[in-house]
């Protein structure tokens, strides 16, 4: 083999030759002194060019994050949870309306009943000076007549079976919801006055003895407002003008007197019909949000509660029916039933409908009780 | 950013910064124009990625020093005392004195064996620097022999006419 030239021995230096070619020039240079000698030339050359390319080097710093040209929005849009939502929305609806209408129907029947039922609620929950005006009629034995009720409500009528089974488990899972309730103090009670008002008026047709919600509810239909939201809400993006506020409320959104309004917001809150959100600069680094929200006629925790109960009572085969095959006929069926009762119910809302309520809260960088000092001098926004 | 040129951020920064700096001789610059190659990446996706990026990188910097060339003859003009800052420390002079003479000795290389021994420090392999500047590869090791041999020559007679001067 010839000498190896000054590019095999960087190559073979830089480990950048191919094994057969890199014995090869091992083969070579242990019988050629010469070879040898510039191979180590050469090893020294690369060592010092290194070296000096390493004086030329910048200064090591941590690789930082990557940072992109144009970054995600930090906003998580309305839009991208849309269809989660929509899911939950469906399912919302097609409980909801078994709940509203199932109850209804039965109402119907057997108002009295209904009404000395909640009254043995009240009986039972509430502390004695609330319970007295009831407290004569309530005696007229609800016993007996709730054991007549019960094989109507379980024989049912054909066309409400699986809805039936679906309201019966509800119904156990309200009573749950309502005792915990019954714990809290009356104020906590108050927040969730629209969802009780839904459960309890379910809970009187089935076999169970029915709590707290209903007396409850007596008091709530004359509460106007309540403080406290659940839940996060989003913004649409869209700022809508007091009047179109108005018109989603049905009523002058609150706001804080004297505070500067920045915009005014449509967001959405599962659980909410209408949200609006009132921006007001506290200072000049300092903004708070004063959200007005008109709950639904449903809420998601009485859905989500509903399905946690039906562990205890459906065989886990009846479940998957009751969740897939069963739930959509019944979803459709009561998404029409829904509809055809909407204009009905609009009507009906002039009067006291207990959907009316209105919640607000103020949220903003603050301590609470600064929060709650603002949410105590909250005022309707009136241009 | 997918996790195969997320992959390649980590393993090839700190190389594309170092290959960038060599160029453009400014640390803030270099990590921008390195920042700047990988946003580039997560909008074109190229299929090999890190070659991708220098070669990417290489342009920018090109356009950078044009761009920092045209800025300079500007600024001679205004510029007629120097800055106000503290002086520096002697090491600092003399660290500052030594990447000058790499960087003189390196512009004393034919940009060709200089992209190449640049590739190399960078941490490139010889095919990838084959590939990126369409030299055959068995011209690699070659190249490299005299890139290296050349800028520890221009170094050593930069230091020598330095002295020579002094003296």
């Amino acid at each position: 083999m010839s000498h190896v030239d000054d590019g095999t021995l960087h190559a073979y230096l830089d480990a950048e030759l191919s094994p057969v070619q890199s014995q090869d020039v091992e083969a070579h240079i242990a019988q050629c002194p010469g070879c040898r000698d510039r191979l180590e030339e050469e090893r020294a050359l690369i060592a010092r060019a290194d070296e000096l390319l390493g004086l030329a080097a910048p200064p090591d710093r941590a690789t930082p994050p990557f940072r992109p040209g144009d970054p995600e929005p930090p906003v998580r849009l309305w839009w991208r949870v849309r269809l989660p939502l929509a899911w939950a929305a469906t399912v919302v609806l097609a409980l909801g309306a078994g709940m509203y209408f199932g109850p209804r129907a039965l109402q119907r029947e057997q108002p009295a009943v209904d009404q000395r039922t909640g009254d043995l609620a009240a009986k039972s929950t509430l502390p004695p000076a609330a319970a007295p005006e009831n407290g004569a009629t309530s005696r007229a034995a609800p016993l007996p007549v709730r054991r007549t009720r019960a094989p109507a409500a379980t024989s049912a009528v054909v066309e409400r079976k699986s809805g039936a089974k679906d309201k019966s488990m509800e119904a156990v899972v309200a009573d749950r919801a309502s005792t915990a309730e019954a714990a809290r103090p009356e104020t906590a009670v108050a927040l969730r006055a629209r969802d009780e008002r839904a459960a309890g008026a379910l809970q009187q047709p089935v076999p169970r003895p029915a709590l707290a919600p209903s007396p409850v509810r007596a008091d709530q239909e004359r509460a106007p407002a309540v403080a406290g939201m659940v839940g996060q809400y989003a913004l649409t993006g869209s700022p809508v003008t007091l009047d179109s506020a108005r018109a989603l409320l049905g009523t002058d959104p609150y706001a804080v007197p004297d505070l500067p309004v920045r915009g005014i917001y449509r967001a959405r809150l599962i659980g909410y019909s209408a949200v609006v959100v009132v921006k007001q600069a506290l200072d000049s680094s300092t903004a708070i949000d004063v959200i007005t929200g008109r709950q639904a006629t449903l809420s998601l925790q009485a859905v989500v509660v509903t399905g946690a109960a039906r562990s205890d009572t459906a065989q886990p085969a009846e479940r998957a029916l009751l969740g897939r095959a069963a739930a959509a006929p019944d979803s459709l069926a009561a998404a029409e039933r829904r509809a055809e009762a909407a204009p009905v119910r609009a009507r009906g809302a002039a009067a006291n409908r207990p959907a009316t309520a209105l919640v607000f809260e103020v949220r903003g960088p603050l301590s609470p009780d600064s929060l709650a000092a603002l949410q105590r001098r909250l005022q309707p926004l009136r241009p | 950013m997918p996790d195969d040129l997320a992959d390649v951020y980590r393993t090839t920064y700190r190389a594309l910064v170092r290959f960038l700096y060599r160029k453009v001789w400014d640390a803030e610059r270099a990590e921008d124009l390195a920042q700047e190659a990988f946003a580039r990446a997560l909008v074109h996706k190229p299929a090999h990625a890190r070659g991708w990026l220098f070669v990417v990188a290489a342009n920018m910097a090109r356009d950078d020093a044009r761009r920092a060339a045209r800025e300079r003859r500007h600024l001679t003009l205004l510029k007629s005392e120097p800055p106000a800052s503290a002086p520096p420390s002697d090491e600092a002079l003399h660290t500052e004195g030594e990447r000058s003479q790499v960087r003189t000795a390196l512009e004393q290389l034919t940009p060709r064996d200089r992209e190449v021994l640049l590739l190399w420090d960078s941490g490139l392999s010889y095919d990838e620097i084959a590939t990126q500047t369409g030299l055959a590869r068995g011209a690699i090791g070659t190249t490299l022999a005299r890139a290296r041999r050349r800028l520890v020559e221009a170094f050593e007679a930069g230091r020598t006419g330095e002295h020579v001067a002094r003296g």
